[in-house]
């Protein structure tokens, strides 16, 4: 039988950001070829608690740091490879992510962008972790105040959870795709302490419109809503970089009052679909089924849904 | 002078003591345990409807409650031994004898209860070969079956679901059995019949739906690279060099790799109404994207899949639906397209020997078969033929008139060389066999014999076993696409090199194929929720398979 030849497209931008790893995903997100690494892989800094558990490690210990160019702009960014042990923080994990902010205090890059996808903290190594994140929890606080936004980019199979979704309250902006997950304590873990009545973690659905990138975004917990595509989260954090509000007193008071609102308006729902009913949502149900482009102009429609979350 | 009514004179008295549990046909629930008992008699053949899909669970829970001292010595006659309760009857001494086809979550301890000697097997069959035996030998004496609603008359709806239904019940009702049919609802009007009522003797109105296990759903998320190369492979070195139009695939990923190939990659290499149009196959969710870029003709299903009732409902002219729009499939007659109507089958196998046969039951496992050494044998009656078929008959060779050859069915092993755990696919020798020894079985269990099987797919290459001349020729060819298991590094590597200059093995890059392009990004759907979005919403997958 006569066969046609085949050809494979390859632009980056088409890839899906869910299916690629943390460096594809550096590599379409910035400007071609502008990404240079900060004690990469052939520097050989691995964790050093791992072999005593037998446990095999990775070159770069699952965090890929550097610089690079933006649209142009010169930017910093951290893309955690959520493939390595779930993307979760060890010590040199966590200390390359406190490294690379202190770096921004002195490079003042037009924005830092951080690729969360992580489970939380690496077991093996806690303590280590723990601390990372209150580092980089207090890094981040450092290089807002000296106005450069720190951007969160989500949409990886690991989520963002446990020390992870801290650090993601603390950046500028967000940005998150439907497979992105937001939350700190995750599914299996409510379950574990709270009962399969509290949270069934088997019932995918319910994990999705609790804590997936839809939820977040309907409940501003995330700024921006995106397909699944490198390039759609290119557009995306240029977009938001440009709206990064300052990080003052005024902004911590409103979104302090933001928070007690929300609680106050929603915190007897017992599912996302009413939260989502109060906030005007005419079917409720047809939410975690909508493409992009349909909860898109479901957001248009919303009159709440341009939230200034922080 | 000879009686020639006692099977009858018995089937009306088990009738006549059933009555005080019913209100005309009609059994609730709580009674089936009374009814069972009143119309089972010890040593019967009992079929108890359930196979790799549906299952009368209400009545089979019913059945391992009966008592033993009124029930026992059951022969079981049913395609699957799937739910605990199928086993539970056993252990209890209500069954002694059992003859099957499948057995899939309950593998581990149908293995330990037959070393134990709990069971007494009569031998695990092909679905087709135990359909025939209820008509020869092997003939219930009471069928337990399940629908999804019935009138009080018993005229009965299956659902999408049908499956073995009309087969059970035609060997039984129509041979002085007695039928019992567990239902969702009973209904004033059924939405279409499927069994008439005259051929269904009470009804029992089960306590929650049947059970249906969603047992073709594969997560394109889940689909590796190597299973795409392989897909890769298959399409080019074999759907596209013999022109496979009608087909039926097993279940796994490397086939659910293949369907969704079909839109990308086959479309590229312009092979879309060519091949791949007529199928005989359950409403495999990874076929949507295939189905909706206008691939396939038709499909005739065994069973149904859970979630596809809205999406079917949709594309009559591709699926097989009845009067009230809702899928009409059927086991039986499947099966039956599979082995006549179809050029090829490719499926998946846990082990396979130097000769090539091929089985799914280790020493701890004892799966039965689905539909695949049905589906994946020669058959000796075929008389049409096809462009596949004697294409693949004259790589087969053979002497004398041309016109007096038969052609050959197509029967493709698709496995990775090294399965789940790291396990090794290629083995010196079956497990079946030291299990067949342990039981003292006259026939190990093999899925799909060596003289059957046609080609062999790996991630290394394809082994195209019709060319091969001699046995010995045959056992490189195995070795030579086994990759680094003990079988493929025990390969002569000369003459794996001639096997490969001859055609017999080809590598990817004899096909033209980069393995580097074997890449995710080729998947019509990578995701289940991709699949929803090409059945335009109507697929409804369940809970488990959601990530959205």
């Amino acid at each position: 039988m006569a066969l046609k030849p085949v050809t494979f497209s390859a632009d980056p931008g088409d890839q899906s950001w869910y299916e690629a790893s943390a460096r594809a995903r550096l590599a379409g997100l910035l400007d071609a070829e502008s990404f240079q690494e900060f004690i990469g892989p052939e520097q050989r800094m691995m964790s050093p608690h791992l072999p005593l558990f037998d446990l095999p490690r990775a070159f770069d210990d699952g965090m890929i740091v550097g610089r690079g160019r933006l649209d142009g702009q010169a930017v910093l960014a951290a893309a955690q490879e959520g493939r390595f042990m779930g993307g979760a923080f060890g010590e040199i994990h966590g200390a390359k992510l406190v490294g690379l902010l202190r770096a921004a205090l002195a490079e003042a890059p037009a924005a830092l962008l951080i690729l969360f996808d992580t489970g939380g903290v690496r077991l093996q190594e806690a303590n280590a972790g723990e601390t990372a994140i209150a580092e980089v929890m207090r890094a981040i606080a450092q290089v807002r105040a000296a106005g450069i936004p720190v951007i969160g980019l989500i949409g990886g199979r690991a989520g963002c959870y446990g020390g992870g979704g801290l650090i993601a309250g603390t950046c500028s902006r967000l940005v998150v795709s439907e497979s992105g997950r937001i939350s700190v304590s995750g599914p299996e873990v409510i379950e574990t302490n709270k009962g399969a009545e509290e949270f069934d973690s088997r019932d995918r659905a319910l994990v999705w419109r609790t804590m997936g990138g839809k939820h977040r975004r309907l409940l501003g917990g995330a700024d921006a809503f995106v397909g699944d595509t490198i390039g759609a989260f290119r557009d995306a954090a240029l977009t938001q970089i440009a709206k990064a509000p300052a990080f003052d007193l005024a902004t911590l008071e409103a979104e302090q009052a933001r928070l007690e609102a929300r609680l106050a308006r929603f915190g007897d729902c017992h599912d996302a679909t009413e939260v989502w009913g109060r906030l005007g949502v005419n079917d409720p149900d047809a939410v975690p089924g909508m493409t992009t482009e349909a909860f898109d102009a479901l957001l248009a429609r919303l009159p709440e849904a341009p939230h200034d979350a922080r | 002078m000879t009686d020639w009514r006692q099977e009858r004179t018995a089937r009306d008295a088990r009738i006549a003591r059933a009555g005080p549990h019913a209100d005309g046909k009609v059994v609730p629930a709580a009674k089936a345990v009374d009814l069972l008992e009143a119309i089972l008699q010890p040593g019967d053949r009992v079929c108890l409807e359930g196979d790799n899909q549906k299952q009368a669970d209400c009545l089979a829970r019913a059945l391992s409650a009966c008592d033993p001292a009124r029930v026992h010595d059951l022969h079981m006659v049913q395609s699957g031994i799937v739910l605990p309760e199928h086993l539970d009857v056993f252990e209890q001494g209500i069954a002694r004898r059992l003859d099957y086809s499948y057995s899939g979550p309950q593998g581990a301890r149908i293995a330990k209860m037959l070393y134990g000697g709990q069971i007494e097997l009569g031998a695990v069959h092909t679905y087709l070969e135990l359909f025939a035996r209820y008509f020869i030998d092997l003939t219930p004496n009471v069928a337990l079956i399940a629908g999804v609603s019935a009138d009080r008359d018993g005229n009965l709806y299956t659902g999408p679901n049908t499956e073995d239904t009309p087969t059970v019940v035609e060997a039984t009702a129509f041979k002085n059995g007695v039928v019992v049919a567990q239902v969702n609802a009973i209904v004033d009007k059924v939405p279409r019949v499927d069994i008439p009522g005259d051929r269904i003797d009470f009804v029992v109105e089960a306590d929650r739906p049947f059970y249906v296990e969603p047992l073709f759903t594969r997560d394109p998320a889940a689909v590796t690279e190597t299973q795409i190369l392989m897909a890769m492979m298959a399409i080019k070195g074999i759907y596209a060099e013999y022109g496979i139009r009608r087909l039926n695939h097993g279940i796994g990923f490397g086939t659910a790799a293949i369907e969704l190939l079909l839109p990308t990659y086959a479309e590229r290499l312009g092979l879309k109404g060519r091949i791949a149009t007529h199928w005989a196959l359950n409403p495999h969710p990874s076929l949507i994207p295939a189905i909706e870029s206008g691939w396939v003709k038709q499909i005739h299903c065994f069973g149904s899949e859970v979630g596809m009732d809205r999406y079917i409902r949709a594309r009559p002219d591709v699926f097989f639906t009845g009067s009230d729009g809702s899928l009409r499939s059927n086991r039986a007659f499947c099966q039956t397209a599979g082995l006549y109507a179809c050029d090829l089958f490719i499926g998946s196998t846990l082990q396979i020997d130097l000769q090539g046969h091929s089985s799914t039951v280790t020493t701890n496992r004892v799966a039965g078969f689905g539909g695949a050494p049905n589906m994946g044998s020669d058959p000796h009656g075929r008389r049409h033929p096809s462009d596949t078929w004697m294409k693949a008959g004259r790589e087969a060779g053979g002497e004398g008139d041309p016109a007096l050859r038969r052609g050959r069915k197509l029967v493709v092993q698709l496995v990775e060389t090294f399965g789940d755990k790291l396990v090794p696919a290629f083995v010196e020798k079956l497990d079946a066999l030291e299990l067949a020894r342990k039981l003292k079985l006259e026939l190990a269990p093999v899925m799909i014999y060596a003289d059957d099987v046609t080609h062999i797919v790996t991630e290394e290459g394809i082994a195209n076993l019709l060319l091969c001349r001699t046995l010995d020729e045959r056992e490189q060819a195995i070795r030579g696409v086994a990759g680094y298991t003990e079988v493929g590094r025990g390969r002569d590597k000369a003459m794996v090199e001639r096997l490969r200059q001859r055609g017999i093995i080809r590598r990817p890059e004899d096909l033209g194929i980069e393995p580097l392009d074997a890449d995710r990004s080729l998947l019509a759907a990578k995701s289940i929720k991709d699949l929803v979005h090409w059945s335009g919403g109507l697929y409804e997958p369940p809970a488990k398979f959601r990530n959205w």
